[in-house]
């Protein structure tokens, strides 16, 4: 028995074992460490700070909870959302995260350790992470072993697809689910390998946390009755699997109807019904094994397998026709989307219009996965090879997240920790072949291969933790590659192992490669975190002449001046996208939030905001806008501003006023979009391009502006407003509030009274206007 | 203010040629019945149907069919037009002579377009009606652009026409009976050839080469590509798309044949490599495979600068 | 459930598959199990009189009538893990699951499922 590198003798196995389990633990808390250490950069380049959009409606639904208790937060209507339809928040959010935080304040407080709420908001993200990095090693070693888990745990600490949504600040629900939803799957692996109700009670818990946590617990709804199915039709029915299904599902789905969002969904929407389905089935299918192992008469259990298939029929016919009486409503769009991808863009433009709802090109794959997105197929082949129970289910999780990881770039999360999972397989199969010292019999010393010497190889590699269980592959006589392939994908034959690898140049090779894979991994991680995922989009980061850097607070300031210098019930239209930031830093009600539940709602606000002076004023008046709030970019060259996002609101517009707004009136006749001189009318009219472009040419003095995020040249004669007075223009002008004037006190119309303002007194008009602002 | 009197001015001329409404109207009944519900326009034709005193409303299209204008998309539109002013025919007579379909060729009514100063087709125009009963409350006579958003298929423009028809259009689209009949005959064949393909299903490496061969194609951005329906290269031959959330069609073939190769290599050296009993030769697979990793791998990083030219770093090339 | 997929049996084989199907259920099942059975149909049975309550009288508190019903089937799968679990034929296929356990896990499901039956009761 030939080794490579001697190993030391003198250790008792026992010693072994022990040192290993320290090393695992002392590993994860590293790992964990890492964890929460790569996703503080945010809070380390700018501040403890909520970032983006949705996280500000957490935040403050978190405060309300951490304020007045669960009840209030339980009972809140909140009467600035919509303003003035209001929004009931209790059943309209999954409370999950916010009860996470919730108790996590209490539990601090009690230890009279005073956090701040905000804080626990930001660090959540973070502190989950290292929880999802252990859910994973749980996950992984139920799949091969723990030094597979270990990487796994590893590989989603730190890979960019899941820190893109678990940054610190990023207080969204994702900041939870992604640990529920792996710790859910480890768990249903779990009581499938174990047959156990107890681990099926514990998935149906974490199955309702999850429900609780995020929209996104479909996923799970519908991969375990995939998988429990796929096994069914594999022939691999067991009372392992009838008691892991069913326990889950009786628990889960009742626990799941209690959270008030979700409602009696689970038993009247087609999403549902897989679970239904498959559990009804299984009811069947665990009966007729229950006859059939009493009774032996051939012609009986034909007659039973057909009944089986028959009351199968039945049931989907069933499906069919409720579905079609309008008792289990079909899918919704939001999930409709996900299969015709058309769908969305042309039934429901609001969905399409969020850019993490935009499919995936292949750049995004790399950039969040790096070197796993290649390591995962053959993870998933190496999952055939042994084609467990459990390995069905990574294989069905890898093709269905692939897909839909594809449709939408927000759905890369889910395939984020597939993609470890199996990469992890993958990578740990390869350093156990090539670190195991043990070398087999070279068939050029020896003219026939020695069976004999060679099981006693094997025996002797039992006693490494890795290789025992790869000894049942057969050894192939003739050493050609292609008999290599023929006997890596045989099924396991009967002859002792003869498989290892020769001489310590090329393990040290392969090791060194695979090495040198994860130290790029790291720094690739490391870049794209630091650069692209962690900043708070609140508050913007440029880098000056010198090197250092400039930060631009352009939000905020403008937030807090509303909140210092507006009434408190002064109404603030702006597009949906920045609702819940207004709700949340200036606390004044608004017109429509990220919440987008009415879309009638959000196309009047659009429409507002495409249309004339004259068509926009009667809109703001009935609603009761005070003041307008424009996101503006052109100044600085903020891409993400109000007027690259205009064509939106044209669209949502359009399909509730067809006959008012046309997206073909905002191009030129040529199809450009435009913002010079060659614009169209319609465009220069809108409310939109005026707030943004008022006295913007004023700025460059004599010389051409130029909007520098179209890169073109604004006309010179800016546009004039008659409705509107300038309230509040930010530093660097990309956010600007408008005030929307009073009717006219002499009953005049306003533009009338405008141009007689003007005419008269030419030189009094700008004084006047900002004075005006200030009341 | 001078440009009032000017448009008067202009339009005079067409006032005193163009026929008074109701004659104009039973000539375009007579004109749409004898095509199929749909008028051929000429520049004069063209007067007469966007009568300044219309009663009826229409829908124009506007399009360059022939050959030397090489107007694919126009090409691609025409028969949706038709077939939704076909099926407008079945309309009682009362409602269908109160809107009508006109198509208006390039090369037959230049004036036209050069009138509409329209340098791009296919166009469709909305005209809505100016007198009568069905004139809108808006009283608008500008036409309406048709949004092409929702592509060249008949259904949607049938479906956003009937907003200004007075009844809905009776459009259906028709059964597409070749693909009924393939998928029927494939199903036939499978059905017939269930034992030759039963192995297949049965065999655990055809579910694994679908599986691997999916997740590949998904990942290489196959369905960015389907979905924003992105070509297969750019212009001039160029095949790598600009810009980090952009890809062409052949990139998909690309990037994944390169995962496709490391992913083989890595199993390579974990499943076929260690039964080769040939020290030598065992040798040079890990070699050689170890160099495809590290060549490809390069080659995917540089790949991957030329898409994001602000990553900072790089293997080999 | 098991009561509606023998019926179509019944009817085709005729009534001697069915007797011998009692026999040898009789002949080889442990009183232990027969206990758990005769729970079993009882679950089922008041499943079916909710669910025809359900359907010709009313379904009105519909949380009502979901709480109760799961209860029942909940009940009813629970109840048969157990029976599956702790079936000596099934011996080799529950390693890890001891009787003991089993009636633990039972136990424990039981309570979960029941306190969610309590609140959604309404």
């Amino acid at each position: 028995m030939p080794l490579a590198y001697s190993l030391p003798s003198n250790l008792s196995p026992a010693t072994v074992t022990n040192t290993s389990s320290l090393l695992r633990i002392i590993s994860l808390a590293l790992i964990s460490g890492a964890a929460i250490a790569s996703r503080l950069f945010a809070v380390i380049n700018f501040e403890s700070i909520i970032h983006e959009f949705d996280p500000w409606f957490n935040y403050r639904a978190t405060r309300v909870l951490a304020e007045k208790g669960f009840y209030a937060f339980w009972n809140w209507f909140d009467h600035t959302a919509w303003y003035p339809l209001g929004r009931v928040v209790g059943g309209t959010i999954y409370p999950g995260l916010m009860a996470t935080s919730g108790v996590i304040y209490n539990v601090l407080h009690a230890l009279n350790l005073p956090v701040d709420i905000r804080n626990i908001c930001v660090l959540l993200a973070p502190g989950f992470s290292a929880l999802t990095a252990w859910s994973t090693y749980m996950f992984t070693k139920e799949m091969k072993d723990e030094s597979a888990g270990l990487l796994a745990a590893a590989f989603i600490g730190i890979a960019p697809g899941y820190i893109s949504r678990s940054v610190a600040g990023s207080y969204d629900n994702e900041a939870i689910a992604i640990f529920l939803l792996m710790f859910t799957f480890y768990s249903w692996i779990k009581a499938l390998k174990t047959g156990s109700a107890f681990f099926g009670t514990l998935t149906a818990l974490f199955y309702f946390y999850m429900v609780a946590a995020w929209g996104g617990y479909a996923f799970i709804t519908n991969m375990i009755p995939l998988h429990a199915l796929t096994l069914i039709l594999m022939g691999r029915f067991s009372s392992r699997l009838y008691v892991a299904y069913s326990s889950w599902y009786a628990i889960g789905t009742l626990a799941s109807m209690q959270v008030p969002f979700v409602g009696f969904q689970p038993v009247r929407t087609s999403e549902h019904m897989a679970a239904l389905g498959v559990f009804g089935l299984l009811q069947i299918v665990a009966f007729a094994e229950l006859v059939r192992a009493h009774v032996s008469s051939k012609q009986f259990q034909s007659i039973l397998f057909g009944s089986v298939i028959g009351i199968g029929l039945l049931g989907a016919l069933a499906f069919g026709g409720l579905t079609y009486k309008g008792w289990i409503a079909p899918w919704t769009g939001r999930f409709y989307s996900l299969w015709d991808t058309g769908y969305a863009k042309k039934y429901i433009p609001i969905i399409a219009s969020v850019s993490e709802h935009q499919p995936t090109a292949w750049p995004s794959f790399f950039m969040d996965l790096q070197f796993l997105i290649f390591l995962f197929p053959a993870g998933v082949v190496l999952c055939f090879r042994e084609l467990r129970d459990e390995h069905v289910f990574v294989i069905i999780y890898a093709v269905v997240a692939s897909y839909f990881a594809g449709v939408m770039v927000r759905l890369m999360l889910t395939l984020t920790p597939v993609v470890c999972v199996a990469a992890a397989v993958a990578f740990s199969s390869l350093l156990d072949t090539y670190i195991d010292p043990v070398e087999p019999e070279a068939s050029d010393a020896a003219a026939s291969p020695a069976e004999g010497t060679s099981a006693a190889g094997a025996a002797a590699a039992a006693s490494d933790a890795g290789s025992s269980k790869k000894a049942k592959k057969a050894a192939a006589p003739d050493p050609g590659v292609a008999s290599g392939i023929l006997a890596a994908v045989a099924p396991s034959g009967s002859g002792p192992k003869s498989r290892g690898i020769f001489g310590l140049d090329t393990r040290g090779l392969v090791v060194f490669n695979a090495l040198g894979m994860l130290l790029f991994f790291v720094l690739h991680c490391t870049y794209v975190t630091s650069s692209a995922y962690s900043s708070p989009s609140v508050v913007l980061a440029s880098t000056n002449p010198d090197g250092s850097q400039h930060i631009i607070d352009d939000f905020r300031e403008a937030y807090y001046w509303l909140r210092q210098n507006t009434p408190e019930d002064a109404v603030v239209m702006s597009w949906w996208d920045y609702g819940y930031q207004i709700a949340g830093m200036a606390d004044r009600p608004t017109l429509v939030d990220n919440n987008t539940w009415n879309n009638t709602h959000i196309a009047t606000v659009g429409k507002a905001m495409s249309s004339s002076e004259e068509v926009a004023y009667p809109i703001l008046r009935k609603h009761d806008v005070d003041y307008v709030l424009v996101i503006f970019g052109g100044l600085i060259g903020y891409s993400g501003d109000d007027i690259n996002k205009f064509l939106w609101m044209v669209r949502i517009a359009q399909g509730v006023w067809p006959e008012e707004i046309q997206e073909p009136n905002y191009f030129t006749p040529k199809g450009e979009y435009r913002i010079d001189d060659a614009a169209p009318a319609t465009m220069k009219n809108s409310l939109m391009y005026k707030m943004s472009y008022y006295r913007f040419a004023e700025l460059f003095g004599g010389n051409q502006a130029v909007d520098r995020v179209r890169g073109q040249q604004v006309p010179k004669t800016g546009p004039t407003l008659d409705y509107l007075d300038e309230a509040f223009t930010s530093e660097n002008w990309i956010v600007r509030i408008y005030q929307v004037k009073k009717e006219d006190p002499l009953g005049r119309d306003l533009k009338a009274a405008n141009a007689f303002a003007n005419g008269k007194k030419r030189k009094k008009s700008k004084p006047l206007s900002r004075r005006r602002a200030v009341a | 203010m001078l440009l009032l009197p000017l448009l008067a001015l202009l339009s005079l001329p067409f006032c005193l040629a163009a026929i008074s409404a109701e004659s104009a109207h039973e000539k375009l009944v007579k004109l749409a019945a004898s095509n199929n519900g749909l008028i051929k326009l000429d520049d004069s034709l063209y007067g007469l149907l966007t009568h300044p005193k219309r009663t009826w409303s229409a829908s124009v299209h506007l399009t360059a069919m022939d050959p030397r204008r090489r107007c694919t998309p126009c090409k691609e539109f025409d028969p949706s037009f038709s077939a939704v002013a076909k099926a407008w025919t079945h309309v009682p007579q009362a409602q269908r002579d109160t809107h009508f379909f006109a198509t208006a060729d390039f090369d037959n009514a230049m004036g036209t377009f050069q009138k509409l100063g329209l340098q791009s087709a296919p166009v469709v125009h909305i005209h809505l009606a100016a007198e009568g009963d069905r004139r809108p409350a808006s009283g608008r006579s500008a036409p309406i652009v048709y949004d092409f958003s929702n592509g060249f298929d008949a259904g949607p423009l049938a479906e956003q026409l009937s907003a200004y028809t007075p009844v809905a259009i009776p459009y259906k689209a028709p059964i597409d009976f070749a693909k009924y009949g393939t998928a029927a005959g494939v199903a036939l064949i499978i059905l017939s050839g269930i034992r030759f393909f039963l192995p297949i299903l049965r065999s655990r490496w055809a579910w694994a080469a679908g599986t691997v061969l999916t997740s590949l194609v998904m990942t290489a951005g196959f369905m960015f590509v389907r979905i924003r329906g992105m070509p297969a290269s750019g212009a001039n031959g160029q095949w790598i798309a600009p810009g980090y959330q952009n890809q062409y069609g052949q990139e998909v073939q690309v990037v994944s044949f390169v995962y496709g190769l490391l992913s083989a290599a890595f199993l390579m050296l974990t499943l076929v490599t260690p039964y080769q009993t040939h020290s030598s030769r065992q040798r040079l697979q890990v070699y050689l495979w170890s160099g495809v990793i590290f060549v490809m791998f390069s080659v995917l990083i540089s790949l991957f600068r030329v898409k994001n030219r602000g990553y900072p770093f790089k293997l080999l090339l | 459930m098991p009561a509606t997929k023998t019926a179509p049996p019944a009817k085709k084989a005729g009534s001697s598959p069915l007797l011998s199907l009692w026999k040898a259920y009789n002949e080889t099942t442990s009183t232990r199990l027969k206990t758990i059975d005769s729970f079993l149909v009882f679950l089922m049975l008041s499943g079916i009189v909710q669910f025809l309550y359900c359907i010709l009288i009313t379904n009105f508190p519909f949380n009502a009538f979901l709480a109760g019903f799961a209860s029942c089937v909940g009940q009813f799968v629970l109840t048969a893990s157990l029976r599956a679990q702790v079936n000596p034929a099934n011996r080799n296929e529950f390693k890890e699951v001891s009787p003991e356990r089993a009636f633990a896990d039972f136990a424990l499901g039981s309570i979960v499922l029941h306190f969610f039956v309590y609140n959604f009761l309404g």
